[in-house]
Formats: C-alpha cells, structure tokens, sequence
C-alpha cells in the first residue's frame, strides 16, 4: 500500500508538472515581419527612346499592401509614340522599406529560374522582344531588358508578368512554374 | 457484490456512495424512456477473443469454459480464436485450459457482447502467473464503427493512416498525391474528424486539406473507426467520427519478445521498416513492463502509368517508448513517441496565381518530365510531433475504476515553397515559409462503474489548453490560446436482448487570439468564447442471436478553427484569395444512424444508413470578383455558415460460397447537400464499390492460412457537385483491380507473415475526385507490395 501511494502522489505530480511546465505564453509575442524578407510591392517599367535618349517614360503598377487587393495604378500608364523603337527595363521593388528594396537584383542573380513576360493585349501595335539571357548553356531569355516597337496609334493594355521557373525553363513558355508577379499597365501609342 | 476488506473499508463506503448517486441520477431518466421493465436474466451475450502464449502466437485446442455456467464453452481454432455464445449478463468466471500451459481466469462484467484476450505462461511451476487483457470496447457501444483487422490491419501496414482507412465501408480519403492522405469519415474529415493516438486527441494543423495526421499507424495493433457523431465522449470535432489506434497491452508474461516488418513497393522504390521490442522483467504477473518502438520509411518519386511525379518522395522516421508499473488495481504507465516527417509536394502541383493553375488544367501531364529519384527538393513539408503521455488507474474493489491521463504534444509544421523568399539574408533563405507550432496540454479523468443492477457507464472530466504560435514569412494564421473543458455522462442498461444508452457532455471553450496590425505594427488580441451541451441516445437490439440492431442519434459541435475565423490572403495550395469570418459560430451535428449486422455461419454483413444534419457548417463560398494582387488574379473565397445534411449508406458483406471460396462486397454511397443554398455539397466521395473474392485454406505444406484474393474497386463519377464552385469537373469514374497473395508460417516461438499485393494490376490511368492532385497528374500506376512480418 506504501508503495501504491507513493506512485500514485508520483504521478500526480508529474501529471501536473506536465501539465503545467511550458506553458510560457509564447503565442502573445506576435512575430513583426522579418524585415530581411521583401515581399515585392511594385513593378516599374522605364522606356527609353532609341531616337532620343531624353524621351523616357516611367510607369509604376504598386500595392504597398500586397494581401489586400487595393493596387495603386494612378501611375500604371505607359505613354508611348508611335513608330518608335524603346529599350525597356524592368524593376521590382520592395517600397514597405525605405530605401526601397531592390529585387531586381535577386531575379537576376537566380536569372536561371527566372522568365518575364510581356503581353500586349489584342489589336495594340506593340510588339516586345526580351533582350537579356540568363546563365543557362545554352544561354535563354530571361526579359528584365527588353526592346519595345510601336506601332500606329493606339490604345490597350500591357501584361507583364514575372514567372519563377525551378525546372522546365526553356526561355519563351510563360506557363511553366508559378507566377510572382502579374500585373496590367494601360499603354496609349501617341 | 461489494467484498470489503478492512484496507478498502473507506473506499469502499466512498464507492457505494458514488454508485448510489449514479444509480438514484440515472434510473429516474431510464425509467422515463422505458416504461416496459424485463426482468430476468439476459443471456444472448457473446464472448470471444485469441489466447495467445507469452510470444503472442496463438494457441490452438484451448479449451475455454464458463465456470458459472458449465454448459458453456468453446475451443480455439488454430488462429487461436474463440467465441462463445448466449453468455449471461452480470459477473462470469472464464478459464482457459491449454496443454503445457498454466489455466488462466477470467473475471470479467458482461453487459455487452466482449472480447478477451489470454496470454498463457507455458510454465507450469508458476501456478499463479495468470494474465488476462480484457480489450476495451468503444466507449459509445451504440454509434456505429468499425475496425482494421486480421488481413486487413497487415495489409494496411506500410500506408499512410488516411490510405489504410479507405479500405474499410463508409470511408475514404482526401489525398494531395501519392504521400498525403486524410481519412474521410461519411463524407466529412480535417477538424470534423477526431483522431485518437493512443488515447490521446491528436492536435496538429488538422484544418488543412493537405495536413495528413502526425501518426505512425506502426504504434497501434488495433484501429478502429467510430462512424458518426460522437461529441458525448470525445468533446468537440467528433462531426463525422472518430479514428481510434491503441497499442496492444503492455506484455504480462516474463521475458522478451517482439515483431519486425519488412515492407517493400516498386511504386515510388517505397521501403519501410518498424519494429517493436516488448519485456517484463519480473515473474510476477504485477510489476514493471516495457515497450520500444520504431519505424523508418523512405519513397522516392511515385510513378503514373506514362510518367514520374516530381518530387514527391518522402521520409519519416518515428519512434516510442512505454513503461507499465502494475500493482493490484493500480496501473501507471508513461509513454513518450516521435514523429519526424519530410514530404516532397509534387511540382507539377504550384500555381503561383489563377493563370498559372488554368495552364495546368490545360496540360494532360505535367510541363516538366521527371525521373526516378529519392531527391527532395522544395517545395517539403516537414513535420515534428512529440507526445509524451501518462496514465494512472485504480481498480476499486467493486470492479470500479478510475483513470486519470495527461498528456503534452508539441507539434511543428513547417513548409517550404517552390521558390526562395526574395532576400539578400542567406539565413532567411534557409526558412520556411510558413511555420506553425501548437503545443497542447490534456488531462481526463474518467470513472468507470462497474457493471451493477445492468448498469453500466462512464463519466468523466476532461480539459486542454493550447498554443499556437505562427512563425512564417508569409501571413497565414494567427497566434492563438485557447482553454477547453468539458463534464459527461454515459449510462447503460442492459435487458434480455436489448441495451439502451443515453449520454450527456457539456463542453466551454476561451480563446484568444493575438495580431499585429500590418500598419501601426501594433498587437491585439480578440477573445472568443464557445459552449456547447451535447447528448446521444441509442439501442442494441438483439432479436435472434445472429442479428444485431443498433440506433444512435448523437450530437456533435465544432468551434470555427482559426483559419476558418481569421486567414486573410492567398492560399498558395489551391491560387485561392481567401477571407475568414470571426464572426462564425459553432457548428452542430446531429447524426442518426441504424446498424444491421448479421453473422451467419456462411453469411456476415453490416449495412450502415445515417443522416447527418449540420447547423451552421462553415465552407467557403465564391466571391462576385476576383481579387487583383502584384501576383496576380485570384478567385476570391469567403468562409460562411449555412445548413445541410449528409446522409448514407455503408454495406459490407462477406459470403463463404465454398468451403474455401469467400465472396466479399464493400460500398460506400455518400450525399451531400446544403439546403440553404439549395445545391449539392462540394468534395462529396463518389460512389465506391468493392467487390473481391478470396480463396484460402487451413494449411497448405509448411503455409497456415495461406490465401489468394482478387479485387476490383469500382468509383462512379461524381456527378452531384456545386456548379461554378470547382476549377475543373469531377474526373470520370474509374475500375481498378488487385490481387493479393499471402500464408503464414511457424517455427516453435518464431512466426512469419507474407502478403504479396499487387495494386492497379492493369496500369489504368484515372484521377480521383477527392485527390487534389487530379487537376495536375494521373493517379500511380501499377504497384507491387511485399510485406513481411517476423514475431518473436
């Protein structure tokens, strides 16, 4: 009987020390955002003209709150004359950080698994060649520079998109692997 | 009935105290729900069970009798099964008479149709070292359930818990690929379907669709399904039922013994292996027993009739450990078990937006050819889950019993997306992307009553506290505390025939949820409270010997789960925006079901009918307009609450045509519909049917029980299904066939098990509904597994 009741009140107060131990509120420490991540917040592309390196446009499609679904587009125009010949780069910005951060620069350090894409929508006399190559071998498109040619006046709308590509890149399939960044920008052929 | 010695004197009047209040609580209502009174002894019982020697090898001629009524008895086939019919309800004395072996008793409570297991000591100078493991019948003896046994249980080894299940009526499983799978409870599972490990409610992330259990289904020799609500005894979740494992009883017999399997596919090069180690020190049948256990498994890419699944390898390595002190009527016991886990998600399966998913639907295999490869790459999903348990129970001199249990779990749950975070910080590179912890604290206090005046029962106390603390880069949940306690009742009765069971519980739960709001950066926590009283009531009803009836109607409740309450954003496995409503209330189920079970001597049966109402049933429905992010459009979902039913059908029928020819069917019919909306229910399993055939004999050379079987597995279109809710349409029906072959051999103390099974004999390509991956892949082609299992 000795016996039982010492295993018993042993038990006990294991049961309650397991019960009770660990228990260090660990959940009311919210974690803030890791300020090292960047969470990409805006695409801008800038145009230059080939026949005047003083004619560019920049235009900016950016949500500072990328999970909500309320963009900022007031800057999403791209304003381009007709018959005319750009070089086009294209940025992705982290704008929560000040100064913003540069993603551009990590897309291209992993250019092998990495795709932009650039689609004019239908009846718009543009047309978009990418320009750059990443590290493969042989070497395949990657699109953070690229060469824009207009057409006739216009109207319509431009789909650039950012599409990582671990496996199956080939340079021109735009519908491999998932895509991180996808926006429109309105584009007017003066 | 009550045999006090001077030492249990006070516990004794404490007891008859206690089971005065039972009994002056219970009859009053009983009375009301029974106004026939039968009198008399009630003896349409049945007791069966193995006996076993100290290896756990069955023992054949033993004879069993009742000494309290010797007309009775039986003798163990060489399985060394039993079963003995028309027992008596009250107290019956058992012995188990074997050659060599020592007579064991058996002092066992009939109010129900039990089973015992004997486990004989070979020496016959130990006249006292008898053991007896009564195993425990479901706590809700009138829900309905089921289990995994014999053949079944072995052929199930290897599989993931949500595979092993599907084979059994009224079951199936929501899979993402080869290597995730959840088990489907009529038509229900995630946090409406409540696992028990080893007694314990197992708590992980179970709101998601792709978060597969954190079990090792090697640390239990018994699973079994309780089908239907089951609120009463296992608190909330319990909507479409429970999934039970338990671990055979700790060994009672002096020495070492133990089981290996060796389990081998082509499928995927799947290898696994566990095995358990079991001793008892002492000669005396009380004393210290223990039990070490581990498993190790390792599959590469699986492989579909045309072309290989990218990544979708895994491994897992899990191991347990359990120590047993008995003395007189006290049992204490200790366990502690991990599991680790790493799940390669198929690549072909991302979709960074609704662009991306489309393009995927288009494809009739996946962009990206693979190869065999036991490399896995992102995106993984990693997985911890520690449980350390300990169990106490006093058996009171008048059969009663207490048993307390407490247990701690922490589980961790990282997963890795296909693509590196963007930052300059190497570290930061190496996180996941996601990463949550839940850490839960859970004791039970349970009484048992002994079974008296054809009472019996239960009641018992149980609580928990959890925490959940989100550590991704991404936003999903937030961090939360919640408390939950709960009080319930079961009683039953027992008459000639018949048993009534009436149960009660009430449950309150406090949780608290802690944020940080994304602009000021500043926390703040909402607090929300739920409480809920459930009930169930139900017969046995025994009018031949053969068949048994049984109703239940059961309540069951469900707190929203924090996903449903507070996720915010895109949920990347499915390119769905989604929003979370906290202002949801607690789902209610109430689920009746009828049992008709019928064991002939050539035909053995079980049909299941069962209608499940849910109150308030939280789903996702589709928003007017798509949400535009940088990443692109995403369908918006909401969560929201309407109210529908689920009702059907399980049947599973054996029928021995020939003495060694036995036909077996298997269907499993489920509908879902949500009244409010007025349309079907989304994910609802088609209509599976099994049909098979097996050819065995007693012995065949130096086979036991060697058998041949063929099956063909049969699943219709689902064709009732929410127009505009799913990115694809349901794939078409599909008809699989199987084979399997297998015998057992034994060698003094050494026994062997051998199946060979082969899966989708044909090589047919089909998708299955409720897999997610059908929108990505084929299902895996043909599959060759070789089980082996060695008993010591």
């Amino acid at each position: 009987m000795k016996l039982n009741r010492i295993l018993i009140a042993a038990t006990l107060v294991a049961a309650t020390a397991l019960l009770w131990t660990s228990c260090k509120k660990e959940e009311q420490n919210v974690a803030p955002p890791d300020p090292e991540n960047e969470v990409i917040t805006t695409v801008r592309i800038v145009a230059t003209n080939n026949a005047d390196i003083t004619d560019t446009w920049t235009a900016t499609w950016k949500d500072l709150t990328p999970s909500d679904g309320n963009p900022d587009t007031t800057n999403a125009t791209l304003k381009l004359k007709k018959d005319a010949v750009y070089t086009v780069s294209v940025l992705f910005l982290d704008e929560t950080k000040t100064p913003a951060g540069d993603i551009t620069a990590e897309v291209s350090e992993r250019s092998n698994y990495h795709l932009i894409c650039y689609e004019p929508s239908a009846g718009l006399n543009l047309t978009v060649v990418r320009t750059d190559k990443d590290n493969n071998s042989p070497a395949l498109e990657l699109g953070l520079k690229s060469k824009f040619t207009t057409g006739a006046v216009g109207t319509g709308r431009l789909n650039v998109s950012l599409h990582h590509q671990p496996s199956g890149k080939n340079g021109t399939d735009c519908s491999i692997g998932s895509t991180d960044a996808d926006v429109n920008f309105a584009v007017q052929i003066e | 009935m009550f045999v006090c010695r001077r030492t249990f004197l006070i516990k004794c009047i404490k007891q008859r105290t206690v089971e005065r209040i039972v009994v002056a609580l219970c009859i009053p209502v009983l009375c009301m729900l029974m106004p026939l009174q039968v009198a008399g002894q009630n003896c349409n019982y049945k007791i069966s069970g193995t006996v076993t020697d100290a290896q756990r090898h069955p023992v054949a001629g033993a004879v069993i009798r009742i000494e309290t009524d010797s007309t009775k008895g039986d003798v163990t086939d060489t399985g060394g099964v039993f079963t003995i019919r028309d027992v008596c309800n009250g107290h019956n004395v058992l012995t188990c008479h074997a050659d060599g072996f020592t007579t064991a008793v058996a002092h066992i409570d009939v109010s129900n149709d039990s089973r015992i297991e004997f486990a004989l000591s070979a020496d016959k100078n130990q006249l006292h070292e008898v053991v007896v493991n009564g195993v425990r019948m479901q706590d809700l003896h009138t829900v309905a359930h089921t289990e995994l046994k014999g053949l079944q249980l072995l052929q199930s080894r290897g599989k993931s818990l949500g595979e092993a299940l599907k084979q059994l009526p009224g079951l199936n499983a929501i899979q993402n690929g080869p290597t995730i799978a959840k088990p489907v409870i009529h038509g229900l599972h995630s946090n409406r379907v409540l696992i028990l490990n080893n007694g314990i409610r197992q708590e992980g992330q179970q709101w998601g669709s792709e978060h597969a259990p954190e079990i090792d289904p090697f640390v239990a020799n018994r699973v079994s399904v309780v089908k239907g609500a089951a609120s009463v005894r296992y608190g909330a979740d319990a909507i479409g039922g429970v999934v039970l494992l338990d671990p055979d009883p700790l060994p009672a017999k002096r020495g070492i013994g133990g089981d290996v399997y060796v389990i081998g596919q082509t499928n995927g090069q799947m290898g696994t292996t566990s095995a358990t180690l079991q001793g008892k020190p002492g000669k005396q049948p009380d004393g210290l027993a223990w039990r070490v256990q581990g498993t190790l498994k390792r599959a590469g890419n699986f492989k579909t009739p045309d072309y290989y699944l990218k990544n979708t390898g895994l491994e897992e390595e899990d191991g347990s450990a359990t120590v047993g002190y008995k003395k007189k009527g006290l049992e204490v016991s200790a366990y502690y078990s991990v599991f680790h886990t790493k799940n390669g998600i198929f690549e072909g399966s991302h979709a960074g937006n609704i662009a991306d998913l489309r393009a995927a639907l288009s494809r009739d295999k996946p962009a990206t050819q693979s190869y065999f490869s036991y490399d896995i790459a992102r995106s993984y999903q990693e997985i911890y889950h520690d449980l350390a348990k300990l169990s106490a129970s006093y058996r009171f001199a008048n059969e009663g019993k207490l048993e307390f249990t407490g247990a701690r779990q922490k589980d961790l749950r990282d997963e890795y997306d296909i693509s590196l975070p963007y930052t300059l910080s190497e570290e930061l590179k190496r996180k996941p992307q996601v990463s949550f912890q839940l850490i839960t604290h859970s004791g039970e206090l349970v009484y048992t009553q002994p079974t008296r005046n054809r009472f019996s029962g239960n009641f018992g106390l149980a609580g928990n506290t959890q925490g959940n603390v989100f550590k991704g880069i991404r936003y999903l949940i937030p961090n939360f505390r919640t408390y939950t306690g709960g009080a319930f009742g079961i009683e039953r009765y027992s008459l000639a025939k018949v048993t009534f069971e009436l149960g009660a519980r009430y449950d309150y739960r406090w949780q608290r949820v802690y944020q940080r709001d994304p602009v000021t950066l500043r926390t703040y926590n909402t607090t929300l409270t739920f409480s809920n009283a459930t009930a169930t009531g139900g017969i046995i009803y025994r009018p031949v010997e053969k068949l048994t009836l049984t109703g239940n109607v059961g309540t069951a409740w469900r707190a929203p789960s924090v996903n449903e309450l507070y996720i915010h954003g895109v949920h990347f496995s499915d390119a769905t925006y989604q929003d979370g409503d906290s202002s949801l209330k607690s789902e209610r189920a109430i689920n009746s079901g009828i049992t008709a079970a019928w064991k002939g001597k050539r035909l053995r049966g079980e049909i299941d009918v069962y209608y499940n109402h849910i109150g308030n049933y939280i789903y996702e429905t589709p928003q007017a307009q798509p949400v535009t992010l940088l990443s692109g459009t995403f369908p918006a979902f909401k969560f929201t609450q309407d109210n529908v039913g689920i009702r059907g059908l399980d049947a599973s029928v054996q029928y021995d045509l020939l003495k060694h020819v036995t036909l077996q069917s298997r269907v499993t019919l489920v509908r879902g519909y949500n009244y409010t909306a007025k349309d079907w229910l989304i994910y609802m399993p088609a209509d599976r049917y099994e049909n098979g055939v097996t050819f065995n004999l007693h012995e065949l050379g130096f086979m036991r029980e060697p058998y041949v079987s063929v099956e063909n597995v049969t699943v219709l279109t689902q064709t009732r299904v929410p127009p505009g809710l799913d990115f694809a349409p349901p794939p078409k029906g599909y008809s699989l066939l199987n084979a399997s072959t297998g015998f057992s051999a034994q060698a003094g103390r050494h026994k062997l098990q051998f199946d060979i099974t082969a899966a989708n004999t044909t090589n047919t390509r089909y998708r299955d509904y409720l897999d997610k991956f059908r929108y990505y892949a084929n299902n895996i082609g043909i599959n060759f597994i070789v089980k082996c299992k060695y008993s010591f």
